[in-house]
């Protein structure tokens, strides 16, 4: 619904970051922005909204990733930040078993919620601690398969698999966007004339032979 | 004087017209017969529209000034030859365009002066009778603001048509629910900048720009009809998450784990910055500007985040510290102003921008709040209970051991501490003053005292005793009594004045 294609070559994707409190979902933000992880130097005042201008093959994505609250009591606020979202990003981390099952839950409400109109990716975080993992590759990965979300494995200190991560969710999300305008019906009128209500009072013939009428005269 | 007559004479000639043409008059035309009057109502409103003319006239001629100096900066920078064509070019069509715009301030002939003249319509369209002068003067200044922007543009004057046309519209439908009405307005903003798109070739950042000016434009002016509707319940939820606010005045920092300390002057330097921000959304009257007011608050909160932690902030503490700030700053007309830029904001910038993310977590604090349970302050049922309904408060000493060992508590025993100490220097004063009192009245008794032995003296040894200079030694007291005795004539039968003795031993 929130389609990016409104500036013709541009595209604008909102994508939400959800994961419990613990997992690495700023560093994981803020490795792939600014490319710092731990840092004492970091000059961002906040890594909440952070955004990113992609070139991909030849077209222009400005990617906006909004970070969420992970703690309990914010859960129920959880519609409120992923409404209109192209993606989401379901982190959790590998060595603690509570945050790969609230993952779970973020995605039943998530298709839900919004169906398949969102592209999820589940990223498994701080695979650099893989001698303590406790949730097993095959398990997170045949879950992803069976819910249509792709799986990540990912580390923001070793700045890990986070490139592809985005990366690969960009190329969806476009694909998304491009079946969506597709369906809709190529041509400019798609999204007004579907509309009621249309507003313009056009007493002269068409808004660009009146420029240019201005522009010669 | 005249009106006790009325009824049984009048004078002819007080009803013929006033302008002496020999027909007769009548009151309801000031006096004046028919053609007289018409004559003289022609002239009254061919003088206000006169004025109407010089009004736009003046401010025409202010736009050209403007494009004048305008011009005149643009011409001293470039003087390489081959610009110098582009640069006639551009002139020509800025003067062009100065015609256009002059067009929008001519009363066009056909339609019936004053009401239509385009100017007028800014003021006098708006059948509501609330609208203030000052609204009026704002929404003028908003006009002339737009037509400024849009003067350099190819379609400025399509813009504006369509813009006015629309926001006139819009008074007419104040009775249509908020919800229409935002639809519409939506509706609008697509069709404009889908419009504007295929003229500018798919350059979005120019569309923004002018999308911009044209919800400043619309939305300056259509204010007071679409902010907290009549047909809504704005107001009552206003007032309802007032009342929410203010019943949970006591949650702490703790309680929300701000990660915040208040202690740092430079933090809470900005959390009052913060509170400021906020309260000031509601003077706002365009969605944009309420929502930088937003953007603002954000941007203190985490300045105030990065200075307690050292690092830079995550939602995971920006959302509570939000929450804490709305709760100290219990913003007027909250919901309104929420639903008011939901309703009528660019859905682009709200969607995907900055100032929407953080518009966002307004949403979302304001929904925390609402929802706010003992649970998600980690208190239980009956401690939440008793706070609400104000039987206890977690900063009294002597509610549940709950909050005894936070830093908080420390800082309210502290101030008992600080009251104690104050209502103690204040008893030890008040014990000095009494005694200064008291030291008063005894040296007045002491110096009533000594007086009046004075006084006994003086009485029981009449003057006639007064001594001269009291003697030091031994030898010159005999001297001084021999001399003495010698002025006295009567001390001289008396015996022989008895000589002192030595004792031996």
């Amino acid at each position: 619904m929130a389609a990016g294609g409104t500036g013709g070559k541009t595209y604008s994707f909102k994508v939400v970051l959800l994961g419990e409190g613990c997992v690495g979902k700023t560093s994981l933000v803020l490795r792939y922005c600014e490319n710092k992880f731990n840092d004492k130097h970091i000059t961002t005042l906040q890594a909440s909204f952070l955004t990113k201008k992609l070139n991909i093959t030849g077209k222009r994505v400005n990617l906006a990733i909004w970070d969420t609250a992970g703690q309990e009591r914010f859960h129920a606020l959880g519609p409120i930040y992923y409404r209109d979202s192209n993606g989401a990003v379901l982190v959790y981390d590998i060595t603690d078993e509570d945050s790969f099952q609230k993952v779970k839950n973020w995605v039943k409400e998530l298709r839900k919620m919004l169906g398949n109109d969102i592209c999820l990716c589940i990223v498994g975080n701080k695979i650099d601690l893989d001698k303590d993992r406790h949730v097993s590759v095959e398990d997170a990965e045949s879950y992803a398969e069976s819910v249509g979300a792709k799986h990540y494995h990912t580390s923001a200190k070793l700045n890990k698999g986070i490139e592809e991560l985005f990366l690969d969710l960009c190329k969806r999300m476009m694909e998304t966007a491009q079946a969506e305008e597709r369906l809709k019906g190529n041509g400019a009128s798609q999204s007004a004339s579907s509309r009621r209500g249309v507003q313009i009072v056009d007493d002269e013939p068409q808004a660009t032979p009146a420029g240019g009428c201005c522009s010669s005269g | 004087m005249m009106s006790q007559r009325r009824g049984i004479h009048l004078d002819q000639s007080e009803l013929l017209c006033k302008k002496g043409c020999g027909f007769y008059g009548n009151t309801g035309w000031q006096g004046l017969c028919s053609k007289c009057w018409r004559e003289e109502n022609q002239r009254e409103k061919q003088k206000q529209i006169q004025e109407d003319w010089a009004l736009a006239e003046r401010l025409q001629k202010e736009e050209e000034e403007a494009y004048a100096s305008r011009n005149q900066k643009a011409q001293t920078q470039p003087t390489i030859t081959p610009f110098g064509k582009f640069e006639e070019r551009k002139t020509k069509e800025k003067s062009s365009k100065v015609n256009t715009v002059t067009k929008f301030f001519t009363p066009s002939s056909k339609t019936p002066p004053k009401k239509d003249s385009p100017f007028d319509a800014h003021s006098s369209q708006s059948p509501s009778s609330s609208t203030s002068r000052h609204s009026s003067v704002d929404s003028d200044h908003a006009t002339r603001e737009f037509i400024d922007f849009l003067k350099p543009l190819k379609s400025g004057r399509e813009i504006f048509k369509q813009c006015r046309a629309f926001t006139e519209s819009m008074v007419y439908k104040r009775d249509m629910a908020a919800d229409e009405l935002s639809e519409c307005v939506q509706d609008f903003y697509q069709n404009l900048s889908d419009r504007l798109l295929t003229q500018f070739k798919g350059s979005s950042d120019h569309v923004e720009g002018v999308m911009d000016e044209v919800e400043k434009y619309m939305m300056t002016r259509l204010y007071k009809e679409v902010f907290c509707p009549e047909t809504t319940d704005d107001e009552k939820k206003d007032l309802a998450i007032q009342k929410r606010i203010r019943a949970l005045h006591w949650v702490t920092i703790e309680m929300l784990c701000v990660p915040v300390e208040e202690e740092i002057a430079e933090v809470s330097d900005s959390v009052v910055k913060a509170i400021t921000d906020v309260i000031e959304m509601d003077s706002k009257r365009v969605p944009k500007e309420k929502l930088s007011c937003i953007t603002r608050c954000s941007k203190h909160i985490f300045n105030a985040i990065k200075i307690s932690k050292k690092e830079a902030a995550s939602a995971d503490d920006f959302l509570p510290t939000l929450i804490y700030i709305v709760l100290k700053a219990n913003p007027p007309r909250l919901q309104s102003n929420i639903q008011y830029i939901t309703r009528f904001s660019n859905p682009s910038r709200l969607m995907t921008g900055e100032d929407g993310y953080y518009f966002t977590n307004l949403c979302c604090a304001v929904a925390f709040i609402e929802k706010l349970d003992g649970q998600s302050l980690n208190l239980s049922s009956e401690e939440f209970e008793l706070y609400m309904s104000g039987q206890a408060s977690p900063n009294w000493p002597q509610s549940s051991g709950a909050s005894s060992g936070s830093p908080g508590s420390a800082a309210v025993t502290q101030v008992h501490k600080g009251l104690d100490l104050l209502t103690g220097l204040g008893e030890r004063q008040e014990r000095v003053m009494e005694k200064a009192r008291q030291l008063e009245s005894d040296l007045i008794d002491w110096t009533d005292e000594v007086e009046q032995k004075v006084q006994s003296v003086l009485e029981s040894f009449p003057p006639e005793t007064q001594t001269p200079a009291a003697p030091t030694a031994s030898g010159t007291t005999l001297s001084a009594a021999s001399a003495i005795d010698s002025d006295n004539v009567e001390n001289e039968h008396l015996p022989p004045p008895l000589q002192p003795q030595v004792f031996a031993g």
